[in-house]
């Protein structure tokens, strides 16, 4: 299997043995699994000339033309190719598998259905000794130790590139393999990008997808993304979002653009951002959600039941149900466990726990983690002073709280789709 | 309120910069600077902030535009072999670094009769310390506060020297040279701890590892400016200012930053001693921070190994072996005796006066990259950044040929 660097600056010669040059470059269309190679760039003493892969045989040692150069046609690469030296070799790309950014120190070529294809990147040490013509010492020095120097390949269907093929056309690349990624993941690979690159990624990604990916970007780093993307873009992925994650995020942009983003997004979500957003940021108010299922006291368990079949809400605010009065006061809470249990005609008065645990808008979300980890809560509900019930905070808020820092950059483990 | 946190959000890399730029190498050569000539450098301090603000800023504009450290970008633009040997170079030179910093805390702490071997043992210590805190940007304001704590040691040491502020101000703008070999070396020695390859890179990689991007040029500019074109050379000046006015008219003949220490005593009183001695000690902690992390930072993105504090031990190994073979390794120069430092830290300094012309050439060459959009260097930048260039490549190749043919 040969290597790019091992073709790479071969001698190129005419049917007869002429040299006219050396290959200085192949081109593909990245298309496909392992995209075939379909152009070569010679240099020759006028220059760079393009001709057809399949005008061109490799032998020992060089590469020779089927026909005499001036017989060769002409060919001119599509804007969409892309060319494996220039474009490829020392640059960074996706490795989607292991979900990060990878340095290409080698591409790996083969013979497949009897067409020469890309195949895979080199990204490992041995790679890096190839280019550097110290692989064969390497290897031998490696044996001495009785070790095997290690392979880094990535094959081709699992790498992402990350520049545009033509750095100066900006053409933007498709990035279909990285929206195949888990959120969390696609949030781990943007934080290694140009701030470029991460704006074209949250502008191809469903908004759905964009708005999971934003919620586990690095804080400082969400609101310069927001910043970058166009306004109706950010508004769309903004109002995707959890409102609570919404609002923090919008506290750390500038004045004039937080207000511009919640006067484009949705009324019902920009009403429940802007609420969250009068709180401080390290307060209950401030990292709690609005989103939560109120019920009213009379209700039953069967018709409370329905009714959750008719909200679908999210899986974290699923668990506990609140009862509240006509006023939006706070009564009691029930959890799904003691609503499935529950006769079908009992009233949600009578299974209720009526000793809610709550806190208010200004405790403090040190003092919220607390109460959540000491008696095991999988929320809190907040209130205002005449206990109108605002919001929840759930344990995903807060655990972000109770770990050290970059603890979630700790797995390496990635998630397929 | 919120545009303050705006700001404070991209604040950092310059300042963190220009701090570590006056390291325990930077607060002897400024020493012997204002020792040996008086005043009579100033003018060079004020030239070399204009410089470092150019050529820190070129750099800035890298990192932000594309997200990348100084070792990625000549990866990609120069190819495998330059990078290579720029990433070669870049270690001896800053193992070099290294130890200047564990020798100069370790003379620090010499004046108050702490043997060597245990304050390379703290310093060592203290470093680990820090950096095990995290990432960058939770570091910076550790840096930061170190960074003050240096400034204010040598502020005060100015002032208690009651120095002519007039004079001191004067020759800063008007330049007294003397046309000697040794105020020439000297002059480029105060370039050269200044406008340092590692500071180069470690702004680029900090700026890529915070993730800053074109929208943050303001802060970021701000910042550097502030940094690189204030603070660096106001210490600096201090610390001239303070040897100036004493050891320089009293004859002081001092060979490094502990001996100003302890000439100052005598002349100014202990609390001198104690103010200089603690800067020093600071200005090596901070080094030690940050000369090894911007090392390691620059190896590993070369060849595209994981690198970050964020990571652990079994995911980023070669980030961390080489950060344990800089600290343990430049530790141990320090402890045991017999080794051969001083030879060891004259071929570091040449390596880094070889190295200073090839990275500030590359910076430049890729200050005017296509891809870089509205952060190409423009036509003030652009020139004043190759003229820079070119007057610190010709003293940089001078120090090193007096180095060869003075060692």
């Amino acid at each position: 299997m040969p290597y790019l660097s091992e073709i790479q600056h071969r001698r190129v010669i005419e049917p007869n043995g002429n040299e006219i040059g050396t290959l200085k470059d192949l081109a593909v269309v990245p298309q496909g699994q392992f995209p075939a190679i379909q152009w070569a760039i010679l240099a020759t003493g006028e220059g760079e000339r393009v001709v057809k892969w399949s005008d061109m045989a490799q032998e020992i040692g060089h590469l020779r033309l089927r026909t005499r150069l001036e017989a060769t046609p002409q060919a001119s690469l599509p804007p969409e190719a892309m060319r494996l030296s220039r474009d490829l070799l020392d640059k960074q790309i996706v490795d989607t598998h292991g979900a990060k950014v990878v340095r290409v120190n080698d591409l790996q070529l083969s013979e497949v259905d009897g067409q020469l294809r890309l195949v895979g990147a080199d990204v490992g040490l041995r790679g890096l000794l190839r280019r550097v013509g110290a692989e064969a010492f390497a290897e031998r020095f490696a044996g001495l130790a009785g070790r095997k120097l290690p392979r880094g390949i990535i094959p081709w269907h699992l790498v992402e590139p990350l520049e545009a093929p033509e750095a100066n056309v900006r053409v933007t690349v498709p990035r279909t393999k990285l929206a195949l990624l888990h959120p969390a993941d696609i949030a781990d690979i943007v934080e290694e990008m140009a701030a470029d690159e991460r704006r074209q990624v949250f502008e191809q990604l469903d908004v759905e997808t964009a708005a999971e990916a934003l919620s586990e970007v690095e804080p400082e780093m969400q609101a310069s993304i927001v910043s970058d993307l166009d306004e109706e873009r950010a508004a769309d992925i903004l109002e995707e979002m959890a409102p609570d994650e919404a609002a923090d995020l919008l506290q750390d942009l500038p004045e004039e653009r937080r207000e511009e983003l919640v006067d484009l997004m949705q009324k019902e979500e920009a009403a429940d951002v802007e609420e969250l957003l009068t709180y401080p940021e390290d307060s209950a108010g401030g990292i709690m959600t609005t989103d939560f299922v109120a019920l009213a006291a009379e209700l039953t368990a069967a018709q409370a039941i329905d009714k959750l079949r008719e909200l679908q809400p999210d899986p974290e605010l699923t668990y506990y149900l609140y009862v509240v009065d006509a006023q939006g006061r706070l009564d009691g809470v029930v959890s799904l466990r003691d609503l499935v249990v529950a006769k079908p005609d009992q009233k949600l008065n009578e299974v209720m726990d009526p000793h809610v645990l709550k806190v208010e808008a200004t405790t403090s979300k040190e003092e919220v983690a607390a109460l959540i980890a000491k008696y095991d809560l999988l929320a809190l509900p907040v209130v205002d002073a005449r206990q109108k019930l605002l919001g929840t905070v759930t344990v995903d808020d807060v655990v972000e709280i109770m770990l050290p820092r970059g603890w979630k950059k700790r797995s390496s483990r990635t998630l397929a789709r | 309120m919120r545009r303050v946190r705006f700001y404070l959000l991209a604040l950092g890399p310059g300042l963190v910069t220009a701090f570590a730029d006056n390291d325990a190498g930077g607060i002897t050569t400024y020493s012997l600077a204002g020792a040996q000539f008086g005043f009579g450098l100033m003018w060079v301090l004020l030239v070399t902030a204009i410089a470092l603000t150019v050529t820190q800023e070129v750099g800035a504009r890298l990192a932000l535009a594309t997200g990348q450290g100084l070792a990625g970008l000549i990866r990609e633009r120069f190819g495998v072999r330059w990078t290579a040997f720029a990433v070669l170079t870049m270690l001896v030179a800053n193992l070099g670094t290294t130890i200047a910093e564990f020798a100069g805390m370790a003379a620090a702490l010499g004046l108050f009769g702490v043997p060597p071997q245990l304050s390379a043992l703290l310093s060592a210590a203290l470093v680990v310390l820090i950096l095990a805190r995290g990432n960058f940007t939770k570091i910076q304001y550790a840096f930061v506060a170190i960074g003050a704590g240096v400034s204010i040691s040598y502020a005060a040491s100015a002032y208690l020297a009651h120095p002519d502020w007039g004079r001191a101000a004067s020759a800063l703008v008007q330049p007294q040279i003397s046309w000697s070999g040794a105020y020439f070396l000297m002059l480029v020695g105060v370039v050269g701890t200044t406008i340092t390859p590692w500071g180069q890179a470690l702004i680029q990689s900090y700026i890529a590892d915070k993730g800053l991007g074109p929208r943050d040029l303001g802060p970021v500019r701000l910042d550097v400016t502030l940094g690189s074109g204030v603070l660096t050379n106001l210490i600096a000046a201090f610390i001239v200012i303070a040897c100036a006015a004493t050891l320089f008219p009293n004859g002081e003949t001092i060979n490094d930053a502990a001996d100003a220490a302890r000439a100052l005593g005598p002349l100014v009183g202990p609390s001198a001693t104690l103010l200089f001695a603690v800067g020093l000690f600071a200005a090596g902690l901070l080094g030690l921070g940050t000369v090894p992390l911007a090392s390691a930072y620059f190896a590993c993105e070369a060849f595209g190994f994981e690198r970050g504090l964020s990571f652990r031990w079994r995911e980023a190994g070669v980030f961390y072996g080489l950060l344990t073979i800089f600290i343990v390794g430049a530790a141990l120069f320090v402890v045991i005796p017999g080794l051969p430092l001083i030879q060891v830290m004259l071929v570091a300094q040449v390596v880094n006066g070889l190295l200073l012309p090839i990275i500030l050439i590359f910076v430049m060459k890729l200050s005017r990259e296509p891809n870089l959009g509205t952060l190409r260097s423009g036509p003030i930048l652009y020139p004043l950044g190759w003229l820079i260039t070119g007057l610190a490549s010709a003293m940089s190749i001078t120090f090193v040929a007096s180095l060869i043919i003075g060692g």
